[in-house]
């Protein structure tokens, strides 16, 4: 096999413009806290990085894409990178060197968790979100990831599509922040007094940053720069812009104000939904996914309000709803006028790619929804999950870190 | 034009011509940022 420098070089750059989104997810998520927390917020997304990065070289990446192992999970031949060099492989991305596309997938196994972190914002105790993301990235990441697109994973010969995560990286993510926030319970005060955003312009450029990396992620999981990245590219713009727009006017409907943090809310949940579905779509498919996560993804924050969850960051009705909502709309929208290597969906012929849109769907929140839970109370046996009463009330900047974020 | 193509224009039509029809209640009372903060609570010692 010949390595292509041009896909070689897409495939790179896409990997440090997905890098780009943990610490940009840092700041979306720390401008939407309380500022007593924000550094707390963004050493979550900060730490993953440098945690995961470790993990996915030692034995993440070779759980998730190692030589298959009942159809379930990688094996432990490529632990520590051992025969994964620089020849390229042919089962995942032919012109490029293997250890491109595993760093390119290690930036996708370290936003998955930090994404998550939003649902325990304001009350987890440090030392638990380090062992429940260590432990979640070996139990849950990498065997959904094996199971998608790992060679010989299940999911991935039933022929389910999911182009850049919707199913691996945002339902498993969604669905694990809602088990999170009901386990750990809700914050000191929560319903009863008001909790703002302490910096709505952070927020907005996280979003900015989070869009800026997301075509990397997107478009760089055709892992070649050709016509496929294209296409990937315009439709997760298209998306975006859709949903932003969808979201910005149904709270305007419901709230009578164009909200500012709704539209980078909204682009965040069409970024999400169009995921799975960036390689399989054209550009009229990408409309309506951007359509559906503005309405789905707005409606979810409103049943999660109205059953008193607190998950914080609504991690669930953004990644968990705009995730399965893409999973799905992928099985009604993919055409292969677009991807010649997959398949139809039900809008061009092919009702049965629903059928198993939906069962990826459902193995993804099963596993993600019980392997949480399970990783949490274990990690409870030995760690309290929240910190004390006293020291949420101080925040967790000072409780946790020691530092203040603001010295004005 | 295929199912998706017309699926797309009727969601474009739905949020344009809420634009159109949608009130705007604006605020004229100015928002007092203590009122909306609220960790002005007296801090409390951490334990060890």
């Amino acid at each position: 096999m010949k390595i292509d420098s041009g896909d070689t070089a897409w495939v790179l750059a896409s990997a440090a413009l997905v890098m780009l989104m943990t610490p940009a997810l840092g700041f979306f998520y720390g401008g939407l806290v309380r500022r007593k927390n924000v550094l707390s917020t963004i050493m979550h997304s900060f730490f993953i990085l440098c945690l995961i990065s470790v993990q996915w070289v030692l034995w993440g990446y070779s759980l998730a894409f190692g030589p298959d192992k009942f159809h379930l999970i990688g094996g432990l031949e490529w632990i520590g990178l051992n025969n994964v060099g620089f020849t390229p492989n042919a089962d995942y991305a032919p012109t490029i060197p293997h250890q491109a596309y595993m760093v390119f997938q290690m930036m996708f196994a370290v936003i998955t968790p930090a994404l998550i972190s939003g649902a325990f914002a304001e009350r987890q105790r440090f030392k638990a979100f380090v062992l429940f993301s260590l432990l979640w990235a070996t139990f849950v990441y990498d065997p959904i990831a094996h199971w998608v697109w790992g060679a010989g994973g299940w999911l991935h010969n039933l022929g389910a599509l999911d182009f850049a995560g919707g199913t691996v990286v945002h339902i498993s993510s969604g669905v694990s922040a809602l088990v999170a926030a009901l386990v750990l319970g809700r914050r000191l005060g929560f319903g009863k007094e008001k909790v703002e955003p302490h910096d709505a312009t952070m927020t907005i450029l996280g979003a900015c940053l989070l869009w800026f990396g997301w075509f990397g992620f997107n478009a760089g999981s055709a892992v070649a720069a050709g016509t496929l990245a294209t296409s990937a590219f315009v439709v997760t713009n298209t998306a975006t812009a859709m949903a932003a727009l969808t979201w910005m006017t149904v709270s305007w409907w419901h709230k009578r104000q164009p909200s500012v943090l709704g539209a980078a809310a909204g682009a965040v949940a069409g970024l999400v939904a169009i995921t799975p579905a960036s390689g399989f779509v054209n550009v009229m498919g990408a409309i309506v996914i951007g359509f559906g996560a503005g309405v789905f993804c707005y409606l979810a924050i409103q049943l999660r309000e109205r059953i008193h969850v607190d998950d914080a960051l609504d991690v669930w009705a953004v990644h968990g709803i705009g995730g399965t909502w893409g999973a799905l709309a992928t099985g009604l929208f993919a055409t292969i006028a677009i991807n010649s290597t997959a398949a139809n969906g039900f809008f061009y012929g092919n009702p049965k790619q629903v059928l198993i849109q939906l069962a990826a769907i459902g193995a993804a929140w099963g596993w993600a929804g019980v392997g949480t839970y399970v990783i949490l109370k274990v990690v409870n046996l030995f760690v309290p999950l929240r910190v004390q009463e006293d020291e949420e009330l101080l925040g967790l900047d000072i409780s946790q870190h020691g530092e203040p974020a603001y010295a004005l | 034009m295929d199912v998706t193509t017309v699926i797309a224009v009727i969601s474009c039509a739905i949020v344009f011509y809420g634009w159109l029809v949608l009130p705007h209640s604006a605020t004229v009372k100015p928002v007092v940022v203590s009122d909306l903060v609220s960790e002005e609570r007296k801090p409390v010692s951490v334990s060890a």
